[in-house]
């Protein structure tokens, strides 16, 4: 029989001979088996592939939340600072040596509550740094309290009447604040993350990544795989994503539209 | 001799004052001035300038003034009680609009106090055609009665004013020579010529610089590269100064949108491999402390100035206070020792801010530099302070290349210094983490590796300590009737106090501390300990610096607390120097 131990050292062999891995380190995610989080680092691993950056010149700076044990998991340059804080962090590391890839990964806690005022000064600044906001609706690392994206009325230990506060829309946010690049992903959907993560990592400015996912283990009502999967599709083929006012109209009228939603580059 | 200006928000007071310091070094006097203004922008303060002149190194400011320029009756009244019993006002003796007799300086002055009144506003107008000029007329005045040579003034006046433009600059020159000739004609009789130019320090070129500019300067030397801040009094003149400098020399300086985006990016900066710093007072600095524990325990370096003010809370925003001494030693989550100094005049707030660049590299932590807002703004006129010769590439320690892939970025070395990769270089990839974790980096929550991992950062904080500054001591023999110890800015109150007492035949001596943490345990408890009385003063309530480092003592010292505002006057401390004395016969 299989002990658990020899059942890890098989993944970790498994993640090291298989060459899709390539950017994962040798650490196993801490993160819940389904969680939507291993497909976001699936497809930053294939878009990191795909354009071949060596993975030394890049930097993955992170908060607090499941979201920020992200740079354990990646076979790059890492810093891991506290809550909220994700995004000033990186502005030091791109502007103290621009030669370096920069992301900055982050969950809704993390980027839309504690963090929440980072958000407009970064895009104002808009230095480049490409922001992976990873939105479950759901503060996981502290077992289940409802974050600023959660809809009204949503039912957690710590919200046991249902939550009243209305949610926070991080890729409409960004629109007002004047973003240069913004695209709403959906974890469960790799391949439409991959090409958006190309397209954002070579656009020279900041670049917001809002990427709806799941908490498996607290979220059993709202973003779940089933919900999600329903509800979720792809920006219409002739949306005009230089056009400021077509980005406003697609965000207004559908909140899970996903792709490339505004794309503009500073004069 | 103590020069004071005072008048209203508006009057020209501050740039009166400084014309007084600038023309006075010119002249080769050693100058230490200080202004106080109102918080509100153009409200209805008071504004102060005070500059000590003299001939040999000043050292603090006095207690009283010699002569005082009123710009306002209503507000130089308050100035009075500072006057020496035989010192001279220069006041108008025709302000515009009314004013009650009450209300006027000339009735509140004592018989002994000389009195130089005279239309200060009409003779501005008549040379220049303008009121504005009025606080120049008043330097002309100073000039004739006081014996200094006039081209000291017009060369301050001309190296002040030519920016502005030719017209601004004949205007003020006018107002000035107006204010000198009537002097000269009216008040020949009474004239005391004090300054005898003779006297004069070593004829070496000196600088004018506030604490403030000596730290901005000093880190441009160390190789600054970015700088991020968020204005607050009194650090918002660093910000201002590198804004301009700082392009010129590659680097830039961002505004960010709070004290914590601030650390935050410098944090991230040094972790890429630049230099960057960021000052701030009290409440930003309260802002920030998550993120400078977040620096030691990840061993990212920082520079982080706290110009202190009045608190707690918004406190008192131009008033200079002591009060922040146990925040940035120990303020923040858990066991987070880092290093904080401290310079007590303006050639140290140079030295030190070189100094806190070195230490931050060669320990991978945050120095805290520690400054008030009376050394902030204080200026002093010094020789010019050389750039630090050290090899600034051996501030680092980089790991070695055999290390190439089994590379450990926290290894428990002997010295709790580990080697430090720069992202970018290939073979050392590594996550820093505020977590706790193994000497490679990953997570760990074990008891052994959080004993292991809290000793190795101490092991390294304390090691600092050999290239800390040792305390000073300055005595008049070894053994003691009162030993003073000071830091930061009040130290130049303590060794004035201690000077005039030594000089009346006490024996006793002060010792000045500029590490604040670590600090010389050793040096403190042998002085200490041969001292009958150990005296602390300090700008603070609680006695800052006595919880600190009293417990070296074999029993209480002695604790001197003032938050007045002001910076501490020599005359307390030795007023309480000689209560102690009395006290032990």
């Amino acid at each position: 029989m299989k002990t658990p131990g020899k059942i890890l050292a098989e993944k970790v062999k498994h993640i090291r001979d298989s060459n899709q891995f390539a950017v994962r380190s040798s650490a196993l995610p801490t993160w819940c088996p389904g969680c939507g989080y291993f497909g976001i680092h699936h497809a930053l691993s294939g878009c990191l592939k795909q354009m071949g950056m060596p993975l030394h010149e890049i930097v993955v700076v992170s908060g607090i939340g499941c979201a920020g044990r992200y740079p354990f998991f990646s076979n790059t340059y890492g810093l891991h600072t506290v809550h909220g804080r994700t995004l000033p962090v990186a502005t030091g590391v791109k502007m103290a040596n621009p030669g370096l890839t920069v992301y900055a990964v982050g969950g809704d806690g993390d980027g839309l509550a504690i963090g929440g005022g980072h958000l407009p000064h970064v895009i104002r600044r808009d230095v480049n740094i490409n922001y992976l906001l990873f939105d479950n609706s759901m503060y996981g690392l502290t077992k289940g309290q409802p974050s600023p994206s959660s809809p009204v009325g949503t039912t957690t230990k710590a919200s046991p009447f249902g939550t009243v506060d209305k949610p926070l829309n991080a890729t409409l946010m960004a629109l007002t604040y004047g973003i240069g690049f913004v695209a709403r992903l959906f974890a469960g959907d790799p391949e439409g993350m991959r090409n958006a993560f190309v397209e954002g990592t070579r656009h020279n400015g900041f670049s917001l990544f809002h990427i709806y996912t799941t908490c498996v283990t607290f979220d059993k009502v709202n973003k779940t795989w089933d919900n999600l999967k329903r509800q979720i599709h792809p920006l219409p083929q002739n949306h005009d994503a230089g056009n400021l006012r077509k980005a406003f109209d697609a965000v207004l009228d559908d909140d899970f539209t996903t792709g490339i939603i505004f794309q503009k580059e500073s004069a | 001799m103590t020069v004071e200006v005072c008048g209203m928000a508006g009057d020209g007071t501050i740039a009166a004052g400084g014309l007084i310091n600038e023309a006075m070094s010119l002249g080769g006097f050693s100058v230490l001035g200080f202004d106080s203004y109102p918080a509100e922008i153009r409200g209805f303060g008071r504004c102060v300038t005070r500059s000590r002149i003299g001939s040999e190194e000043i050292v603090a400011l006095a207690d009283r003034t010699q002569v005082l320029i009123s710009l306002d009756d209503e507000q130089s009244i308050s100035r009075v009680p500072f006057l020496v019993d035989n010192g001279g006002v220069i006041f108008d003796n025709n302000p515009s609009g009314y004013r009650e007799e009450t209300k006027s300086l000339a009735a509140k002055l004592e018989p002994g106090i000389s009195l130089f009144g005279m239309p200060l506003g009409d003779l501005a107008t008549g040379a220049s055609g303008t009121v504005r000029g009025r606080n120049l007329t008043a330097l002309g005045a100073f000039t004739a009665i006081f014996g200094v040579p006039p081209d000291l003034f017009r060369k301050a006046i001309s190296d002040k004013f030519t920016s502005k433009g030719k017209a601004v600059l004949e205007a003020n020159l006018k107002s000035f020579n107006a204010g000198l000739r009537y002097a000269e004609e009216k008040f020949k009789d009474r004239a005391t010529p004090v300054f005898d130019v003779r006297n004069k320090l070593g004829s070496g070129k000196r600088v004018m610089l506030s604490g403030n500019q000596a730290i901005a300067k000093a880190a441009l030397d160390a190789g600054l590269k970015l700088y991020f801040g968020y204005p607050i009094t009194p650090a918002t003149p660093i910000m201002e100064y590198l804004a301009k400098q700082l392009p010129q020399r590659g680097g830039r300086v961002m505004q960010m949108e709070d004290e914590i985006s601030s650390i935050g990016a410098v944090l991230g900066s040094y972790y890429a491999g630049a230099r960057a710093m960021t000052a701030t007072s009290g409440p930003g600095f309260a802002l920030m402390t998550e993120l400078i524990t977040h620096g030691v325990m990840a061993e990212i370096p920082a520079v982080i100035l706290n110009a202190q003010r009045g608190g707690p809370s918004t406190g008192l925003p131009t008033k200079t206070e002591q009060s922040d001494l146990h925040a940035a030693v120990f303020g923040g989550p858990g066991d987070s020792g880092r290093i904080v100094i401290a310079p007590t005049n303006v050639e140290e707030c140079y030295a030190m801010t070189v100094k806190s660049f070195q230490l931050a590299e060669k320990y991978q932590t945050p120095v805290i530099v520690l400054t008030d807002f009376y050394l902030d703004n204080r200026v002093e006129n010094l020789a010019s302070p050389a750039a630090s010769s050290e090899e600034k590439a051996d501030w680092n320690m980089y790991p070695h290349d055999s290390t190439r892939g089994k590379y450990w970025r926290y290894a428990s070395t002997e010295s709790g210094i580990s080697p430090r990769a720069l992202p970018g270089t290939e073979g050392f990839i590594y996550t820093a983490t505020g977590l706790e974790h193994t000497e490679r980096g990953t997570p760990d929550y074990s008891p052994e590796n959080h004993m292991m991992m809290s000793a190795k950062r101490y092991r390294k904080i304390m090691g600092a300590l050999a290239d800390l500054p040792s305390p000073v001591e300055f005595s008049s023999g070894r053994e003691l009737e009162v030993g003073v110890i000071g830091w930061g800015s009040t130290f130049g109150s303590v060794l004035e106090a201690v000077n005039t007492a030594a000089e009346r035949g006490l024996r006793v001596g002060a010792l000045k501390i500029t590490s604040i943490f670590p600090f010389h345990a050793d040096v403190i408890r042998s002085f200490m300990n041969r001292c009958g009385h150990v005296l602390i003063p300090e700008l603070n309530y609680s006695g800052q610096l006595a919880n600190l480092i009293g417990h070296l003592h074999n029993k209480d010292v002695i604790r001197l607390n003032m938050v007045t505002g002001v910076p501490f006057s020599p005359s307390t401390i030795l007023f309480e120097i000689e209560n102690l004395v009395g006290a032990g016969t």
